[in-house]
């Protein structure tokens, strides 16, 4: 397949190759999804049985796209005498309008015919290529094409239709298009969701305009709106500027509205696997949105506690008081043939629960939703003890009890190699890796400052505190590398060290569970050449046994990953390497056009001089989208203290002014200005090189007029 | 299958009462297709507490599906979610509210009852 070309709306999206046909295979990752399934695995244009060349692709919106065609191959389109152009929109379903342009002095007949089918694939399929248990069905009913699977009681059905006069076969639609000279013929065609998980869908398009007069659809508004929303950037530095536009319109285009809470969204996690509500995704690129767009919190934090877990079930990983790893809705997760309805695999994401509500509640001032969600975040902290510590020794570990489909590694650093000693050994399970310490004890303190501040329950927030103490404690103990100064990246069953050297350790200094004594040794082995390229920090040191520039999660760099460790080495007062972090990846994100991979390679900058994207990461991401937000939360130094937002800016050498205006909050909207002392007229054209700036004197917000 | 357990449907009201579910009012119907007849139950949750009635207004929510279906679920040999997917039951209305419930609905009667006491319990 030639370049894939992708939109999307929430969970539904479109990838086709650049002429707009869709000829997907089993394993391949094309065709119209939606839910976790495949609606249209085949879609291809003809005109008088002749494919299309494509001219050019212009991507409209990120839900919208048009695609210019001519007629044959090869280097003919220099004589043709038409030219096509199919503009399509996603949004329950999709819609295209196809446009048929004469340039000739005399009119044609041509036979234009649309082929489509559907093999109904769930995602979960697509990855792994399995086979099919149910039946296909095609019928043509009332003048559409309806193509449909059906397994027992499930049904799932895709209808196309088109508002020109042709006819429609089991295989397709058929116009015979008579076109004058220098004149056009259109059609628009309709391909909707017939039927999903909730039975027969009313086939509303969300593309369609609210009213006729109305320039714009749903969809541009929704957009627009999101946009207005956001704070305003100003800065001297057209490439961040670039970045953060980008990020904001792809954090709109991966707002998931969840069939429980229509018309309130949270961050699915990545497009093409991911498009849909994970825990950990979520709550990561929340707390990175939250001074941008705190709606995103809430409805993750509502979303997540509606599906928190309140029984013991082997085959989901689930126990009383864990949040969700993930949800789909595919057809393997309707059998039950995987744990996906849904799957509670995942250790962080229920500490992190508590660290978004304190951090959302500390950003808007919502007591309200922190009282209604009290229960929910007493069972989070009451699971961290009562069914985490499967080591027995007070630390917060993993093991899967479904062995068969359920997830070994279930830290963000996923990968069955991921986890493993300085020469290369892998542990045992259960599995406490370090990281996972730090959410434990920081969620336990912000439980503790909610407990006091809006539960008005003192005994409770003392416990906490004490518990947050004691775990403090012994994990300085427990985990550190004396012979290396750096924290363990896990423990085993049996008390050992697991004793590579990884980026968990930055995620330990956002927690705030390290001991002000080692946080600079810790800070020094961050930004040593070992774990910092120049762009960002590796995910695992250089010179560790199983170091791979090119390892998923064994020394690629991750721009999600090294946004927290920047937060965390501000927390820790090193603001200069926390802007040097900043800098290379936001430097990074200019190969990228603004849109930063999920990952990429951790050689040295020197080296490549380019970051290298990692082969097969997902893009847009929906946490390395974030990213850029944090950043600019940790060059300003924005931190909700009291009623207050304080700004203390510290920002790297490349850029001279920074601004960001209209900051959402519990003090309505503010803005908030850094300067850096340099003289920015003899920049480089690029921040390659960092030195950072005395950090600006420290200011509060000031309001907005 | 002739009729519903009723109860399965009084253990909800049991459970709500030690587990109380999110706090989202509101009525689901379930709407129980068995054999001969429809059997229908009004499941009411107020403040996280749920009670069960043969009658009750205008629901918020309506489930339906078959007797096995309902008493599979509420049995904890089936899971509520993948029925929904399957197509075994559909749901109308406002979905937040069986979001809530499905809290109550059991695990599976095979699953490793796993809770070891606490570190802070052995600790002390």
């Amino acid at each position: 397949m030639s370049a894939a070309v992708k939109i999307l709306d929430g969970n539904t999206f479109v990838v086709s190759d650049d002429n707009g046909d869709i000829e997907a295979s089993l394993t391949d990752p094309t065709g119209l999804f939606s839910f976790d399934t495949r609606f249209l695995s085949r879609w291809i244009l003809t005109i008088d049985g002749q494919r299309l060349n494509p001219l050019s692709v212009d991507d409209l919106q990120y839900f919208e796209t048009r695609f210019f065609l001519v007629p044959g191959t090869g280097t003919v389109y220099i004589d043709a005498k038409l030219s096509v152009i199919r503009q399509r929109a996603v949004g329950g379903g999709f819609h295209e309008e196809l446009t048929i342009l004469n340039h000739d002095d005399k009119p044609v007949d041509l036979t234009v015919r649309v082929e489509a089918a559907c093999d109904f694939a769930d995602l979960f399929e697509v990855k792994d290529a399995l086979k099919k248990q149910g039946a296909y069905y095609t019928s043509v009913d009332d003048g559409r094409l309806v193509l449909g699977y059906r397994r027992e009681t499930y049904v799932r059905e895709t209808w196309i239709s088109a508002t020109e006069a042709c006819t429609v076969d089991e295989g397709g639609l058929t116009f015979v298009v008579h076109v004058e000279p220098q004149q056009k013929w259109a059609t628009d065609l309709h391909v909707a969701i017939g039927r999903d998980a909730s039975g027969t869908t009313s086939g509303q398009p969300k593309y369609e305009r609210p009213a006729k007069k109305q320039a714009r659809t749903t969809m541009e508004l929704s957009l627009e709106k999101w946009l207005g929303d956001a704070p305003i950037l100003d800065c001297d530095s057209d490439s961040l500027k670039r970045t953060y536009q980008r990020s904001l319109v792809d954090l709109a285009a991966l707002r998931f509205s969840p069939v429980m809470l229509p018309g309130h969204y949270l961050p699915a996690a990545g497009l093409p696997w991911f498009m849909t509500m994970f825990g950990r995704d979520s709550v990561f690129t929340s707390l990175q949105a939250l001074p941008f767009a705190p709606e995103l919190a809430r409805t993750t934090l509502v979303a997540l506690g509606l599906w928190q877990g309140s029984r013991h079930d082997d085959f989901r990983d689930e126990d009383p008081g864990r949040i969700l790893h993930e949800m789909r809705f595919g057809e393997m997760t309707a059998f039950e043939e995987r744990p996906h309805s849904p799957y509670y695999g995942s250790v962080d994401a229920t500490p992190l629960y508590v660290v978004l509500l304190d951090e959302y509640e500390r950003w808007t001032g919502d007591a309200k939703l922190v009282r209604s969600l009290e229960r929910q975040a007493r069972a989070a902290l009451a699971w961290i003890d009562d069914y985490a510590d499967l080591q027995g020794n007070g630390y917060i570990a993993y093991q899967r009890r479904n062995e068969k489909t359920g997830l070994e590694n279930q830290c963000w650093k996923d990968s069955w190699d991921s986890i493993s000693y300085r020469d290369g050994r892998l542990p045992g399970f259960p599995r406490a890796t370090c990281e996972l310490q730090g959410y434990a004890y920081d969620a336990k303190v912000r439980g503790a400052r909610l407990a006091r501040l809006v539960w008005q329950d003192p005994a409770y927030a003392d416990r906490l505190e004490k518990e947050a103490a004691d775990l403090k404690r012994r994990f300085n103990r427990d985990f550190w590398v004396e012979d290396g100064q750096y924290f363990a990246i896990a423990l085993e069953p049996d008390g050992s060290k697991v004793d590579a050297l990884a980026s968990n350790n930055g995620h330990l200094l956002w927690s705030g569970i390290v001991d002000k004594s080692k946080a600079k040794a810790v800070a020094r082995h961050l930004m040593s050449p070992a774990m910092y390229s120049g762009w960002g920090v590796r995910t695992l040191a250089e010179g560790q046994g199983r170091y791979n520039p090119i390892g998923y999660h064994v020394g690629t760099i991750w721009p999600y990953d090294n946004s927290f460790i920047a937060w965390g080495l501000r927390r820790y007062g090193f603001k200069e390497e926390a802007a040097r972090i900043a800098a290379g990846i936001l430097d990074a994100a200019e190969f990228f056009e603004g849109r930063l991979p999920e990952a990429f390679g951790g050689y040295e900058r020197e080296l490549t001089k380019y970051p290298v994207q990692y082969p097969t990461s997902c893009s847009p991401q929906a946490w390395s989208t974030g990213a850029p937000l944090l950043f600019l939360r940790t060059m300003l130094g924005l931190e909700p203290i009291g009623e207050h937002l304080i700004v203390d800016p510290a920002l790297p050498q490349g850029i001279g002014r920074l601004e960001l205006l209209d900051i959402p909050g519990r003090w309505g909207r503010l803005d908030a200005f850094g300067r850096s002392r340099v003289d920015v007229g003899s920049r480089p054209r690029s921040r390659s090189q960092l030195g950072v700036l005395k950090p600006a004197k420290k200011s509060k917000g000031k309001a907005a007029e | 299958m002739a009729e519903l357990d009723v109860g399965l449907l009084e253990a909800l009201e049991e459970r709500s009462r030690e587990h109380p579910v999110p706090a989202v009012d509101g009525v689901v119907l379930f709407d129980v297709r068995c054999a001969d007849n429809v059997d229908k139950w009004y499941v009411t949750m107020e403040k996280g507490i749920v009670t069960v009635a043969r009658k009750g207004g205008e629901p918020d929510c309506v489930l339906t599906g078959g007797c096995a279906t309902f008493d599979a679920v509420l049995s904890g040999r089936a899971n509520v979610m993948a029925a929904l997917l399957r197509g075994a039951f559909s749901a109308q209305g406002r979905i937040i509210l069986l979001s809530a419930l499905q809290q109550l609905f059991p695990g599976s009667p095979d699953a490793a009852d796993l809770p070891a006491a606490s570190y802070a319990e052995r600790q002390s």
